[in-house]
């Protein structure tokens, strides 16, 4: 099996019911299991309307991966921004972080980036992950509107 | 391996013994307490390692973990009837018959059938989705709507296409575009209850059998949800891809309660679907039926139209604005027909590109053109229309240069006509055949100019002779001023890029001053001339000039 690196970056709509922090916990769970399984790392951003996620690892599982999203109910409108080999892997485990402009929401979510471990200076480094950010921000407010 | 006898037999049975060992069924013998007094060889094998000998049915069946047995072991096997279908742990499965005996007791028949289902499973199964195929849609109908199905089951047929399947073939080759395909079904899958059957016809054609009584909301939230799913991104090999889906749905009983006349329903839905834009579904209505065998009756028509030469072409007048002559005239297809009377091109023309049959119609035009603007005096022009389609199959330029060659026409009085819909899909062959027919002498001109989506990009790709403004601007100018812009707009482009310019439509004096005052510099319509037929525009011909001053008449 080849050892090179997809990395795949995406952002849907979040179509979550019922409550988010338990749907969170949820899809963070999952994404560590199949982390240990087929060697899928990246990072999580969240918040009140939208995911935005970043997929590293051998090509196959990200696609298996991104088309279990793509059957999820949970998201809708997946935008795909970017899908190809990349050098290495920018995120090793699995981080998440809340991104969004509401001080309720950074209150209810907060500790779930906490533990993670979410980095925010790392995602600063990377235009992409930088575009990402603000994305997920823009979404949000339009969402809200 | 040997019979298992509860106890010795007298020896006239051994003849019976090896006639049920080569049987090649198993053969179990019941004593009438209903317990196991005989079994032959395969029997044997069948249960091992559990002997049969002295056990009832249902512990024997209990003990080898047969499934399926519980009917025939329930009934003690004294009832005769229908096979009933067993399944072995190892997979293997077995019709069992049972036969009640005279003296009391019974016989039970095995009879190993593992192959024959496998095969048959196999042969209802598409190998590439892992989907039921064809065949197996049409036994699952006609179990559900066949005689002796319950009574009217509430069922619908959601037929679908994927939109763009096909380039995605040929860009990025078959085996991405089996691995979509592969994706697809799995989302299919996702998307449906385990009451419904999802089926692969083959290509980029699936169906869907929804079983459920909430019709038609049933139909639509998935026919919503299928639209939504399978219109999302696929990630596959290393590529990413997007499709469409387009869906048609009829249902039962309301639409059809026969199984092909429900799938062919649930096609002219689909078609209509795809009609209108793709990507979307429509439920049958019985108007789509009438409209399907309109059509059809149309295409019967027109192919015998081709056959027996029911066309004519009837010639409308070019006139130059500056000069006042006759340029020339665009040759019209008209088609008569006995039972319909005339039938608009708008009407046929669509449904010739659509079949195909625009090629031989296409062809004849041209010949025809060719050689009744050869019989003219003057050297007027002839302007023939080329639909999209001709250009497809790499044969235009040979059929132009046949006409020419059979005429004597001199190549540059022919102009041919194309719009941007030619230009539209694969535009590089399309452009190498307008190099070539230009290279011949002939001239090339943009047709309906300003209709389409993006005109201005098209007059880059290829230097045309002439454009012809739509009829649309030339009219409009009467009541927005807008229009009137665009036609003065066009023929100052016409002018910069070296093109010359027609405006088409020309139907009153204000009109034309108006297209005058604009600078263009030839004008077609009824003022100036209507579609005639050949003998008449011969007469034109002779008389090359004076046109204008009798506009005023004509009009």
């Amino acid at each position: 099996m080849s050892r090179s690196v997809h990395r795949l970056v995406y952002y849907s709509r979040n179509h979550v019911r019922g409550p988010l922090d338990a749907a969170l916990r949820d899809i963070l769970r999952a994404s560590r299991r199949n982390n240990a399984h087929a060697g899928v790392s990246g990072a999580l951003m969240f918040n009140a309307g939208c995911f935005a996620q970043v997929l590293e690892g051998p090509r196959a599982a990200i696609e298996h991966t991104f088309e279990r999203i793509q059957q999820d109910e949970r998201h809708g409108e997946v935008s795909l921004l970017s899908f190809g080999e990349v050098e290495g892997r920018a995120f090793e485990t699995w981080s998440m972080a809340f991104v969004g402009g509401s001080k309720r929401d950074a209150g209810r979510f907060g500790d779930i980036a906490g533990d993670s471990g979410y980095d925010p200076s790392r995602m600063a480094g990377d235009a992409l992950f930088a575009t990402l950010h603000r994305l997920v921000l823009e979404e949000e407010a339009t969402g809200a509107a | 391996m040997h019979p298992h006898h509860l106890e010795p037999q007298p020896a006239c049975r051994s003849g019976l013994d090896d006639a049920l060992a080569g049987l090649g069924a198993g053969v179990l013998v019941m004593d009438g307490g209903g317990q196991v007094t005989f079994a032959n060889p395969q029997a044997a094998a069948f249960f091992a390692p559990i002997q049969p000998i002295g056990l009832d049915l249902r512990s024997l069946f209990g003990l080898s973990g047969v499934s399926g047995g519980s009917a025939i072991a329930a009934a003690g096997a004294a009832t005769p009837g229908a096979a009933i279908r067993l399944g072995l742990p190892g997979g293997q499965v077995l019709d069992s018959r049972s036969q009640p005996l005279p003296c009391g007791g019974a016989v039970v028949t095995l009879f190993d059938v593992t192959s024959y289902v496998h095969d048959a499973e196999l042969a209802a199964r598409d190998p590439l989705t892992g989907l039921t195929n064809r065949r197996g849609l049409h036994a699952q109908l006609s179990r559900q709507l066949g005689p002796g199905a319950a009574h009217a089951p509430s069922l619908a047929v959601i037929s679908l296409d994927l939109d763009r399947f096909k380039e995605v073939n040929d860009t990025l080759g078959h085996a991405v575009g089996d691995a979509l395909l592969v994706k697809v079904a799995e989302r299919l899958r996702s998307a449906t209850r385990s009451s419904d059957l999802v089926v692969r016809l083959g290509g980029d054609e699936f169906v869907v059998l929804q079983s459920c009584s909430d019709q038609p909301g049933g139909a639509e939230a998935l026919a919503t949800r299928l639209v939504d799913l399978l219109g999302r991104t696929y990630v596959v090999l290393g590529h990413t891809v997007n499709i469409g889906a387009s869906i048609g749905i009829a249902r039962s009983p309301d639409d059809a309660a026969e199984p092909n006349t429900l799938l062919q329903r649930a096609d002219m839905a689909l078609y209509r679907a795809k009609a209108e834009g793709r990507g979307t579904f429509r439920f049958f209505q019985d108007s789509m039926d009438v409209a399907m065998q309109a059509r059809r009756q149309l295409e019967i028509d027109l192919r015998r139209a081709v056959a027996l030469r029911q066309f004519d072409l009837a010639y409308q007048p070019q006139v130059d604005l500056v000069s006042r002559r006759l340029l020339g005239f665009e040759a019209l297809l008209r088609w008569r027909n006995a039972a319909r009377g005339p039938v608009s091109p708008a009407e046929f023309i669509p449904l010739a590109e659509e079949i195909g049959l625009i090629v031989p119609i296409g062809e004849w035009v041209l010949r025809t053109a060719c050689q009744q603007a050869a019989d003219w005096p003057a050297p007027l022009s002839i302007a023939v229309n080329i639909s999209p389609v001709q250009f497809r199959g790499k044969r235009l330029v040979g059929v132009v240069s046949a006409a020419l060659a059979a005429s004597g026409l001199e190549p540059s009085r022919l102009e041919l006509e194309i719009t941007e819909g030619a230009l539209l899909d694969n535009s590089a062959p399309v452009l190498e055949a307008l190099h070539a027919l230009r290279a011949m002498g002939v001239r090339i001109s943009m047709d309906d100019f300003g209709t389409g989506y993006s005109s201005l990009s098209y007059l880059r790709k290829f230097p045309f002779d002439k454009i012809k403004i739509d009829q649309s601007f030339v009219r409009g100018a009467d009541t927005d001023a807008e229009a009137g812009a665009i036609v003065r707009a066009v023929a100052a482009l016409g002018s910069s890029l070296g093109m010359r310019t027609v405006a088409e439509g020309v139907e009153t004096p204000q009109q034309l001053s108006r297209i005058q005052g604009a600078g263009c510099d030839a004008v077609q319509g009824y003022l100036t001339g209507r579609p005639m037929p050949a003998a008449d525009a011969l007469v034109l011909a002779r008389q090359v000039s004076g046109i204008l001053e009798t506009a005023g008449d004509i009009a």
